[in-house]
């Protein structure tokens, strides 16, 4: 029975290839509100499943849950489309969840922690769908060029959902990997997680290569609007805000 | 009192919100505010070190939780004045020089960040405020090197620069969760006085805590401070502006230093790491060196000739020189700092007159002059051998009898030695018309470097170390057995004698006339002409991981 629910919490907290799900339904729900309401929904129904279970999880599991953390991290490397990669990075943040299964309430504070710095993002790259037809690399959008403030808070944006300081992803990273030491010492699965982080890094910094950097095209952009950079800023200093308070309470 | 390190941590960041607002309404003017700002960040530097200079206790102020704890100790508000002091000549000469550059606001809202996050890293008391100052130091550093947003190559090259910088922070995030474990505190006060108690209380992978977090903060220094290996970034950074190179070369990449400094009380409790420190500083000493001096662009040559000085810098903490470190960094900050921001002016004034020097038969000629004598070679020989040792025993003798005792100070007067000759033959270049004033240049020279370095050394372990038992581990710590010792010595000293001996029958011709001494300058060339073929390694091994990461991603259908 607690396999059962642990391969059912496995499509929640996903683990490949059942995160091939998760991935599919993303990329199918083309609105950004129902994206984001998948991003904050889809990791809480994985805890909540296991914490039916007996916890810690099997070993296996822990295994499994870093390999698909470094798998998806890695792939995310070679992508260009912003709304994809997303997926991609929540599936490598949330399988990181099975390291740290213990304490429910710790586990679905994490699981906030690692999708709400993404809902920002996701919300920009829905709307750069909207103005391009596409959140791609391959446009050469040149958003610094065209639109400095799109670009600005797309960048702020994209350094939230690579787990930069101080929003709250950091701080869960920290904290993950303080408790992998705390119970395992330091090994493989530590360096494994630094080494998911790096990843991140990599393909975050690609994509703003490809978004914000270059001449741009001269299709005249209108930028955001001057309360649409409030919101947005308003939206950064809360997750800054909630990094700081997260540090109190995780580390 | 604590609560100005609050302040001066504070003054940047408040100046790097207030520009970002106000940037509308002032325009160009938003540069003054930030130097304004800059200003009073310094003297509120200045304040903290001339008050710890006077005898004011040291000390530290909390915000009450985990993170958030600012040290006011005199590495502190050493620094902090250095990195003000720093990023107010850099924010001056950016006022003009940035001027008719794009994004002029988001540039200074940039600069007032790095050194707000420059700061916070200096007076950090915990663990994790410097593992958050120390990663954005990385990320400020990104968009500052790609402030010409249409530039994909200065991306490309600052790319390059964040990864390596992220790749150095997990030796330190690894470091700060073992040291957490083990003493369950993020205080960096408390964790040494509990590490001083008990060093080995606690063991990693078989080894003592302290040898193990030792060779973790040393492995984060070097990905910062530029060493062989994790150096490939630094020269290519020349795409940024140039004042961003002048802050990086004088401020950012001396982080290295100062994260061994701030760590000298683990490094008192290791026993093999210190070496290991000094090997790598010495690789990357010599190897920056050489590619320095095989390089035709002067920024280039800039960017080598820091990763030198940078190995330099780590190579005093591997011989148990840490204050002294401190010091090149502060030198080497000033002196580069200088150099970049002069780069301008000499490519200017290069184009009015190439100075390169004339040949002698045109000097002989046209310009009447009688032909300068040259080659002196026992005499300098015997200088660069005899005069600094005898000159380094004085000062040291003078300054502090048991100086000697140091193994640390030995082989670095055996380095003094090396870096003196190399001294003579650039400034000298061996041939003058006038033989008494050059041997007096040369000792005057040496004179004044040996016993100001020496005595300077002495006052900056006196003020960061004034604990003499701290100030004895550290050297203990970087010892070695007396055996190994003298057969370190004898390799240095013969490696100076060859190397005199192979100038020597270079010059004469001798060797110019071998044919396989050509192959083997040719042969030799063009592997420094590459850099070692590192970054062609590195760069091979990024298209790697990035083609395969498209075939995977084909293969998967992108699910």
């Amino acid at each position: 029975m607690s396999i059962s629910l642990d391969l059912l919490a496995a499509l929640f907290l996903p683990l490949f290839p059942l995160s091939m799900v998760f991935t599919r339904v993303f990329d199918r729900l083309r609105h950004p509100l129902a994206r984001a309401a998948l991003l904050l929904a889809w990791p809480q129904l994985g805890v909540l499943l296991i914490a039916q279970t007996a916890l810690p999880p099997p070993d296996a599991f822990i295994v499994w849950a870093l390999a698909t953390a470094a798998f998806y991290a890695y792939r995310a490397i070679a992508l260009r489309d912003v709304g994809l990669w997303i997926a991609f990075i929540a599936v490598s943040a949330w399988s990181l969840l099975w390291l740290g299964a213990g304490d429910v309430l710790t586990m679905h504070v994490q699981a906030l922690a690692f999708s709400v710095p993404l809902l920002l993002l996701n919300l920009l790259s829905g709307d750069l769908e909207r103005r391009f037809g596409a959140a791609h690399t391959r446009l050469k959008l040149g958003l610094a060029a065209v639109a400095p403030r799109y670009a600005a808070v797309f960048v702020v944006a994209m350094l939230a959902a690579v787990a930069s300081p101080v929003f709250p992803n950091f701080f869960s990273l920290l904290a993950t990997i303080t408790h992998r030491v705390a119970e395992h010492g330091a090994g493989l699965s530590v360096f494994m997680v630094a080494l998911v982080w790096v990843l991140w890094t990599w393909s975050g910094a690609r994509l703003i290569q490809g978004i914000v950097v270059g001449e741009g095209d001269a299709r005249n952009v209108a930028d955001l609007s001057t309360p649409m950079v409030w919101a947005y800023a308003g939206g950064f200093l809360f997750l800054a805000a909630a990094g700081l308070a997260l540090a109190g309470v995780l580390l | 009192m604590e609560r100005l390190t609050l302040l001066i941590v504070a003054l940047p960041l408040l100046s790097a919100v207030l520009v970002h607002l106000l940037a509308d309404r002032l325009g160009r003017r938003v540069a003054r505010l930030s130097i304004g700002m800059t200003l009073l960040t310094l003297l509120a530097a200045l304040t903290g070190l001339s008050a710890i200079i006077g005898g004011a206790a040291t000390g530290q102020w909390s915000s009450g939780g985990a993170l958030g704890v600012l040290l006011l100790d005199p590495l502190s508000v050493l620094m902090a004045t250095v990195i003000a002091g720093i990023s107010l000549i850099v924010h001056m000469y950016s006022q003009r020089y940035m001027a008719e550059e794009s994004g002029y606001a988001r540039f200074y809202v940039l600069l007032d960040g790095m050194t707000a996050a420059l700061l916070l890293m200096v007076v950090a008391g915990d663990l994790i405020t410097l593992l958050v100052a120390w990663h954005l130091v990385g990320v400020l550093l990104y968009f500052l090197l790609g402030q010409d947003t249409r530039s994909q190559t200065a991306y490309r090259y600052a790319f390059w620069t964040l990864l390596t910088y992220r790749i150095g922070d997990l030796p330190l995030v690894l470091a700060a969760a073992l040291l957490f474990n083990a003493y369950g505190s993020w205080s960096l006060a408390d964790i040494f006085a509990a590490m001083a108690a008990a060093p080995a209380a606690h063991q990693v992978f078989g080894m003592a805590l302290p040898e193990v977090v030792g060779g973790l903060i040393a492995l984060a220094a070097f990905a910062r401070s530029a060493q062989f290996l994790m150096h490939s970034w630094l020269p290519y950074t020349m795409s940024g502006p140039t004042p961003v190179s002048a802050l990086m070369h004088a401020g950012i990449v001396n982080a290295g230093g100062f994260l061994i400094n701030r760590f000298a009380p683990v490094y008192v409790e290791t026993g093999g790491v210190l070496h290991w420190v000094f090997i790598v500083g010495l690789i990357t000493a010599v190897i920056g060196s050489v590619l320095m001096l095989a390089q035709h662009d002067i920024k280039k040559a800039l960017g080598y000739s820091t990763m030198g000085q940078m190995g330099f810098m780590i190579m005093e903490c591997g011989v148990g020189a840490f204050s002294l470190a401190i010091y090149h960094l502060i030198a080497h900050g000033v002196f580069k700092g200088t150099l970049f921001l002069g780069a301008g002016g000499v490519i200017h004034e290069a184009r009015k007159d190439d100075g390169v020097p004339k040949d002698e038969l045109h000097t002989f000629v046209v310009e009447r002059r009688p032909e300068r004598q040259h080659r002196p070679w026992l005499a300098m020989a015997a200088i660069t051998l005899l005069v600094p040792g005898a000159i380094l025993f004085i000062a040291h003798y003078l300054v502090e009898a048991g100086f000697f005792h140091k193994q640390g100070a030995v082989v670095l007067l055996f380095f003094g030695w090396i870096t003196g000759a190399q001294l003579i033959f650039a400034t000298y270049r061996m041939r003058t018309e006038n033989l008494a004033r050059l041997f007096t240049l040369i000792l005057t020279s040496f004179t004044v470097v040996v016993i100001g370095y020496t005595l300077i050394a002495h006052a900056f372990e006196l003020f960061l170390y004034p604990d003499p038992t701290l100030r004895a581990g550290i050297h203990a710590a970087a010892g070695i057995d007396l055996v190994w010792f003298d057969v370190l010595v004898g390799v240095m000293t013969a490696v100076i004698v060859a190397g005199w001996l192979f100038t020597y029958y270079a010059e004469q011709q001798r060797l110019r006339e071998r044919e396989w001494f050509h192959a083997l300058r040719r042969r030799f060339y063009r592997v420094i002409s590459r850099e070692f073929f590192v970054n062609d390694l590195y760069a091979g091994v990024a298209r790697g991981i990035e083609t395969s990461a498209t075939r995977l991603n084909v293969l998967l259908r992108w699910r």
